[in-house]
């Protein structure tokens, strides 16, 4: 099977078949990460840029790696913080970037939209790095290929996701690939931050952690934005950690070999405690890792042409 | 002088849908004949006070509707101040386009209108510009800040028919309250502009299942709700005289067809966008559908429609709201909310409502002609004998194509961009003067 998309920007338009090629394609890549010399000649020539308007250090150097070791050529443009008036337009941006004849862009916005909205602009493919509460096609994919190293695959698997659902590009993008590759999801959260809307996923949601745990393949821990507290939609850190934090004990409860999965940065002892997150169940480093392989697929694939991977 | 002949005139006004002759003299209606039997030349000669035939102008409208003109209590003409966007010659061009010949120009302008000098400003501009009639709507408070109330009185003078905070929703319930009780010394509405500050948040799009699908920060219906129902509230306790803008929840339409069983003095409409659009149509790159109050559900596009049909709602309007392409062009969190309603409007009612059996053409224009100007104390409404001719010949079977080119609206920033319609005004007079011909407007630039 060929690739025939010219961005990544969602997996709404992916196919199970195609998670499965890039799935595949990153298990070669991942080889290559544990080769003496980390380089290839596969993109030599090729521009990438690399917009991130959300700082994430961890993102764009996942990026930023899988791209040098593919030997492409890297730009990461510094852009204005969040700045909607001051600073370029994302129009002339991609008018500039259009004008450069870049390769590939990889952006992060704090717009929901962003990445497809640049996609139209451009002939260059665009793969998205997140935007806003939208999809974040990247991580989900890399978390896929860390649940497959594992499982080998994902038919009866049961997958808990639990945390801040309604702000979680992570949760969406993983509940709409997870359903397509035949894995059951629970989202889980409060009600505040698991809003009825939620629905539209069409897979099981729960605010109640402890009922669903028996029989969990997974349990992902999101991220939770400690600000939002502010905002009245968790009371205190202590409630949510007692009702919707991971620790060794509540994850016993499962009854199986869980892996346990955070897309990180950790609030540790908020989402997951320490000795959680750094128990033999917990694949968080392995998911770091798994992301440069993913991302080195990715890129591959949108313009690697046909030219030989493992040359 | 003009005798139009062979039309079938729709006026609510009269309890008129009929074949029919009518004759304008001096910018009025002189007469109007009912029914199959025509004029006779000397009738017409002898009404027109003429001896002669070609001293009248004369048009035949064999398979046209004629309308009083369309009255819309809701437009943003962005002068002073934004005329980037739309001004009020460019605004007025717009109007007549798509056949309306008296518009509220609302008063979210740099500066707001919240002054008589500015009021008369607006008036003095639409007058300049010599096609629809353009009425001043006042600010309800100083600088839209919310707090002090404007000299209602003054700005009634100066030509405000009405006071609202449109763009704004007033959030001060105790400001509204003193609002209602000081606008009863002009009589005018307050057209209030409902949002709950703290409920609508940093949404921009209707909160619901394609809120969630898209990433997009949801607007609850009840951000509007909540505020139509404390409005009605206050309009009973107070005796004032309350106008909602843009409806858009089933929740608002159940209490105002509460408040109205109460004998509560309010009146509302319905932008035409929201009757067509459901954010199910929402797309992440297509800002033209980025609204407030946002595109509903299913469920309450059909309350609205039911609450028009049924009287609870009085009126469309057009929240006609232009901007910049280059505004437009941003994702769909950093563009500003509008759509530009003037000249697809009519057109995409009739296409939808119209032809497809769920309004009559004498309610629809019951709801743009009769009702706002009854509601607003407006000329026109309505082309009995004696009445300003400001009046629409309509041909339900002119198609077109909506393009940014044919728009005289200087902004584009609708969703029937590149969409054939079914429907439009080929000839418009205001006080009987002719301001649009075969689509195209008469007379100056
Ligand atoms: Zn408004």
């Amino acid at each position: 099977m060929r690739w025939r998309h010219k961005d990544l920007l969602d997996l709404d338009n992916l196919s199970a078949q195609e998670i499965e090629l890039v799935l595949q394609s990153a298990l070669s890549m991942k080889e290559v990460l544990f080769r003496p010399i980390k380089k290839l000649p596969t993109l030599r020539g090729k521009s990438i840029a690399l917009m991130f308007y959300e700082n994430s250090t961890r993102t764009r150097t996942s990026f930023e790696t899988a791209a040098k070791i593919l030997g492409a050529d890297v730009t990461n443009f510094s852009v204005a913080q969040s700045s909607v008036n001051k600073g370029e337009s994302l129009l002339d941006t991609a008018k500039t970037l259009q004008a450069m004849n870049i390769d590939l862009v990889i952006i992060r916005h704090a717009c929901s939209g962003a990445s497809e909205f640049l996609a139209k602009q451009l002939k260059a493919g665009v793969i998205n790095g997140g935007d806003g509460q939208h999809a974040h096609p990247t991580q989900a994919l890399l978390d896929f290929f860390t649940m497959k190293e594992r499982w080998g695959e994902f038919k009866g698997k049961k997958v808990l996701i639990v945390g801040d659902i309604l702000h979680s590009r992570v949760a969406h993008s993983n509940a709409l690939g997870l359903k397509k590759l035949g894995a059951e999801v629970v989202l889980i959260g409060p009600p505040t931050l698991l809003p009825p809307e939620m629905s539209y996923l069409g897979v099981k949601t729960s605010y109640d952690l402890d009922s669903e745990l028996p029989g969990a393949d997974a349990v992902m821990a999101l991220r939770l934005q400690l600000e939002r507290q502010q905002s009245g939609l968790f009371p205190s850190l202590r409630e949510y950690n007692r009702l919707y934090g991971l620790t060794r004990e509540k994850i016993a409860k499962t009854g199986k070999d869980t892996i346990i999965l955070h897309p990180g940065p950790l609030n540790r002892g908020v989402e997951i405690s320490s000795d959680l997150a750094d128990s033999v169940q917990s694949v968080i480093e392995e998911q770091v890792t798994n992301g440069v392989a993913v991302r080195m697929a990715l890129i591959y694939l949108l313009i690697g042409g046909t030219s030989n991977v493992m040359a | 002088m003009l005798w139009l002949k062979n039309v079938h005139l729709v006026d609510p006004g009269q309890g008129i849908s009929d074949k029919a002759s009518l004759l304008i003299k001096d910018g009025k209606v002189a007469k109007v004949c009912r029914g199959e039997k025509q004029l006779t030349e000397e009738e017409v000669l002898a009404t027109l006070g003429v001896s002669e035939l070609k001293e009248v102008s004369q048009v035949d409208g064999e398979g046209k509707f004629l309308f009083p003109g369309l009255v819309d209590v809701h437009v943003h003409f962005r002068e002073p101040g934004q005329e980037d966007k739309e001004d009020i010659n460019s605004g007025s061009r717009a109007a007549v386009r798509g056949g309306f010949t008296s518009v509220l120009a609302m008063a979210n302008t740099q500066p707001v209108i919240d002054t008589r000098a500015l009021v008369e400003f607006v008036r003095l501009q639409g007058e300049r510009a010599g096609l629809a009639r353009v009425y001043p709507v006042g600010a309800v408070t100083k600088g839209f800040q919310g707090r002090e109330l404007t000299e209602m009185v003054d700005l009634q003078k100066g030509g405000a028919v009405a006071f609202s905070d449109d763009g704004l929703g007033i959030q001060s319930a105790e400001t509204m309250r003193l609002a209602l009780e000081y606008a009863k010394l002009t009589g005018c509405p307050l057209i209030s502009h409902c949002e709950d500050n703290s409920l609508a948040g940093q949404g921009v799009m209707r909160k619901g299942e394609a809120s969630a699908r898209l990433g997009l920060k949801g607007i609850p219906a009840s951000a509007e709700s909540v505020m139509v129902a404390r409005d009605a509230l206050l309009a009973g306790e107070t005796g004032g005289k309350v106008h909602i803008a843009h409806v858009s929840t089933k929740e608002s339409v159940w209490i105002i067809r509460t408040a109205k069983k109460l004998g509560i003095n309010i009146s509302a409409e319905v932008n035409p966008h929201h009757l067509l659009l459901t954010d199910e149509d929402v797309q992440l790159t297509d800002t033209s559908y980025k609204v407030n109050p946002p595109l509903p559900n299913r469920e309450d596009q059909e309350a609205l429609l039911e609450g028009l049909l049924d009287g609870t709602l009085d009126m469309l309007a057009t929240d006609h709201a232009p901007h910049t392409w280059e505004e437009k062009m941003r994702p769909f969190a950093e563009a500003p909310f509008g759509i530009n309603g003037l000249e697809a409007a009519l057109a995409a009612l009739w296409q939808e409502l119209v032809l497809k059996g769920k309004m009559k053409p004498e309610k629809l224009i019951e709801l743009w002609s009769l009702n706002p100007a009854k509601r607003f104390a407006l000329q026109g409404g309505s082309l009995k004998a004696g009445s300003p001719a400001d009046m629409v010949l309509f041909d339900p079977k002119w198609r077109e194509k909506i393009t940014a080119e044919s728009l005289e609206s200087k902004a584009q920033n609708t969703p029937f961009l590149e969409k054939e319609l079914q429907g439009f005004p080929i000839m418009v007079w205001v006080e009987g003067k002719l301001v649009m011909e075969n689509r195209k407007i008469v007379g100056k630039k």
